[in-house]
């Protein structure tokens, strides 16, 4: 491996990542460490959420299918198998499989479809998801869900999360070396001009499935994560709130950069965490989803870039300010030298 | 069939109330293309101002009143802030008014408490009687009466009156009636305010139907309205109110002989269709 060709922005991720590593032996409160993981498992949540809606400019209200895929084939295995590290496999297996076939099924049937169409037609098949749970009692415990057992390894709250992380890590590269691979490049283009890209010859269902495969089975293995992270499943894995959870943060860090959704993820999870112990303070803090609200409009009014975004379009203005700057600066003198043969004509 | 008669009517009572709320959201979605989110948010706040007035004031039709004008008001403040900065882009409409239904839901906990109200229908529409053999409950053969009432009188003003035809000329093309000297906006400000007063009296109307209001039903009734939206057609104001009855039917049934699938008849009903005719049952003509 040729290591001047790694970018620098590579080194930099890594870097940070390295940092993380750190954190679980200074930050030794159980309940941070928590808010930690649970920030882990949104970010990569949060970014399969990104490769739909800031990548190929998809809006799907029933992402949170493939979340929810993900947690109840974790616990279910868990649940009906003795609770080992082999079974934990397998229940990852599972989760990935079924994700993907669904994911496959529904892109198909519905990636024809204009964009209100689709996120509709989502968000009633998440519903019907989130039905099936409450209902097959026998198997979801319905919307009381059920508790599970988990392998020693995975009991150690270091343990998991280092396991968090590493996912977190691998999935960010993995989904970097997509985006940026001429694969890529045809999802930014369909999100750009779909009309123009089927013009030119891509079959952009195509592209569009094979997002929304890779979207789903990223999202299911999130799922995966959330329920051990809680030793707990139930229907609110399929909520739709959940889906208005992650939009959230994939707004707020901005779209179409997959740093974005994991700042955004950081933010609403320790948001969240501090807006709640707040309702101590005052009573309006406990319907503090009013400012969440609030922020969320003002995000997609004024800030419609997000975070990263808006930090990337201020750095690429200011390099094509500065080449206008001499442009102009060359122009001016021009002129000047202009101005003073008249000047010295006059 | 008595049976079948009796469900027949709790299923067009149903589908009236989801007809109204889904007639403002076509007529917004229609004239204006906007897909408003937070036309859920309308409905509970009539839902809530209308019972707060009509139990403060034992009347009935002051409840209905207030609830209108709550959701002209509504509808006022919610175009101006919130539809008016993205208009045209519908990925930005999506987000901007699924935020906004989240305030005015949490909102409702704030002005009028977390907790459900119980509301009973006024005295004069109590009770029941029998024709035959099949029973008519007073309150939902009013209800029908008056989705019916809203429905012709809608379809009267859209199609013979001059403001109706600005607003089909509207939803054909929208620079061409700028251009004749009409202010398109205030058009489309007054569409969206009676709109969302729809939405406002389907919430009134709701209240003593399902006897108890609480803030969470803005959210699915909306997801319902927007389910029948899509079967009917977006923008086709009598395909909306056929896919209402349908679902409201289908609804009925289900719930009485497959209770188990009856939650999830309406996305089933949205799913067959828009694979079959992604463009709705009926195609929109303003």
């Amino acid at each position: 491996m040729n290591l001047a060709k790694v970018e620098k922005s590579t080194w930099i991720y890594l870097i940070f990542s390295l940092l993380l590593v750190i954190v679980p032996f200074i930050v030794t409160g159980r309940s941070m460490q928590f808010i930690i993981i649970q920030f882990f498992i949104f970010a990569i949540f949060a970014m399969s959420y990104d490769i739909l809606l800031g990548y190929t400019g998809i809006i799907s209200f029933g992402h949170v299918m493939f979340f929810g895929i993900g947690a109840y084939s974790t616990a279910i295995v868990m649940n009906q198998f003795d609770s080992t590290v082999l079974s934990f496999i397998l229940a990852i297996i599972i989760a990935i499989v079924l994700a993907a076939i669904v994911s496959l099924i529904v892109g198909v049937l519905t990636l024809r479809l204009k964009s209100h169409f689709y996120a509709m037609l989502t968000l009633a098949l998440a519903g019907l998801f989130l039905v099936g749970a409450e209902k097959w009692r026998s198997l979801t415990g319905g919307n009381d869900g059920f508790t599970f057992k988990l392998p020693e390894i995975l009991r150690d709250s270091q343990n998991f999360y280092m396991l968090c992380l590493l996912s977190l890590v691998l999935i960010f590269f993995g989904l970097r070396r997509l985006t940026k691979s001429p694969f890529g490049r045809v999802l930014m283009a369909i999100r750009e001009n779909e009309k123009r890209t089927e013009s030119l010859g891509y079959k952009i269902v195509h592209y569009k499935v094979i997002a929304s495969v890779v979207a789903g089975v990223v999202a299911s293995f999130a799922g995966v994560l959330y329920s051990i992270s809680l030793r707990f499943v139930n229907t609110s894995v399929f909520a739709t709130d959940m889906t208005i959870d992650v939009l959230l943060m994939t707004i707020i860090g901005g779209v179409g950069t997959l740093i974005g959704p994991i700042i955004g993820a950081g933010l609403v999870e320790f948001a969240h965490h501090w807006l709640s112990s707040l309702a101590d303070v005052h009573w309006i803090f406990e319907r503090w989803i009013i400012l969440y609200g609030i922020v969320y409009i003002l995000v997609v009014i004024f800030f419609p870039l997000g975070i990263v975004g808006t930090i990337q379009k201020k750095f690429f203005n200011r390099q094509n300010f500065q080449k206008k700057k001499q442009q102009n600066h060359r122009g001016k003198l021009e002129e000047g030298r202009d101005k003073d043969e008249i000047y010295r004509n006059g | 069939m008595d049976l079948i008669s009796t469900l027949v009517i709790n299923g067009l009572a149903t589908g009236m109330l989801i007809f109204l709320l889904a007639a403002g959201l076509t007529l917004i979605f229609g004239l204006m293309s906007v897909l408003n989110f937070a036309h859920g948010g309308l409905f509970i706040w009539g839902a809530y101002t209308g019972v707060w007035s009509y139990q403060l004031s034992g009347s009935f039709i002051v409840g209905i009143i207030v609830a209108i004008v709550t959701g002209l008001l509504l509808g006022l403040i919610t175009e101006r802030l919130i539809i008016r900065p993205v208009y045209g882009n519908h990925i930005q409409q999506i987000l901007i008014t699924l935020g906004f239904m989240l305030v005015l839901q949490e909102f409702i906990k704030v002005v009028f408490g977390p907790n459900q109200i119980a509301v009973s229908p006024p005295a004069f529409l109590q009770g029941s009687f029998y024709v035959g053999d099949v029973i008519f409950i007073k309150y939902r053969l009013f209800i029908i009466i008056l989705g019916l009432l809203v429905y012709f009188v809608s379809m009267f003003i859209l199609k013979r009156t001059r403001i109706g035809l600005i607003v089909r000329a509207g939803v054909m093309n929208k620079e061409m009636v700028q251009s004749l000297g009409i202010n398109i906006r205030l058009v489309f400000m007054l569409v969206f305010m009676v709109g969302s007063a729809m939405a406002a009296l389907s919430g009134m109307l709701h209240a003593p139907y399902s006897g108890v209001i609480y803030a969470e039903m803005g959210l699915e009734f909306s997801i319902l309205a927007f389910i029948v939206v899509v079967i009917g057609g977006m923008g086709s104001f009598s395909g909306s109110l056929f896919a209402a009855i349908l679902v409201g039917i289908a609804q009925a049934f289900m719930a009485y002989y497959v209770p188990a699938l009856s939650l999830a008849v309406n996305m089933l009903l949205m799913t067959v269709v828009l694979i079959f005719r992604p463009q709705g049952l009926f195609k929109a003509k303003g």
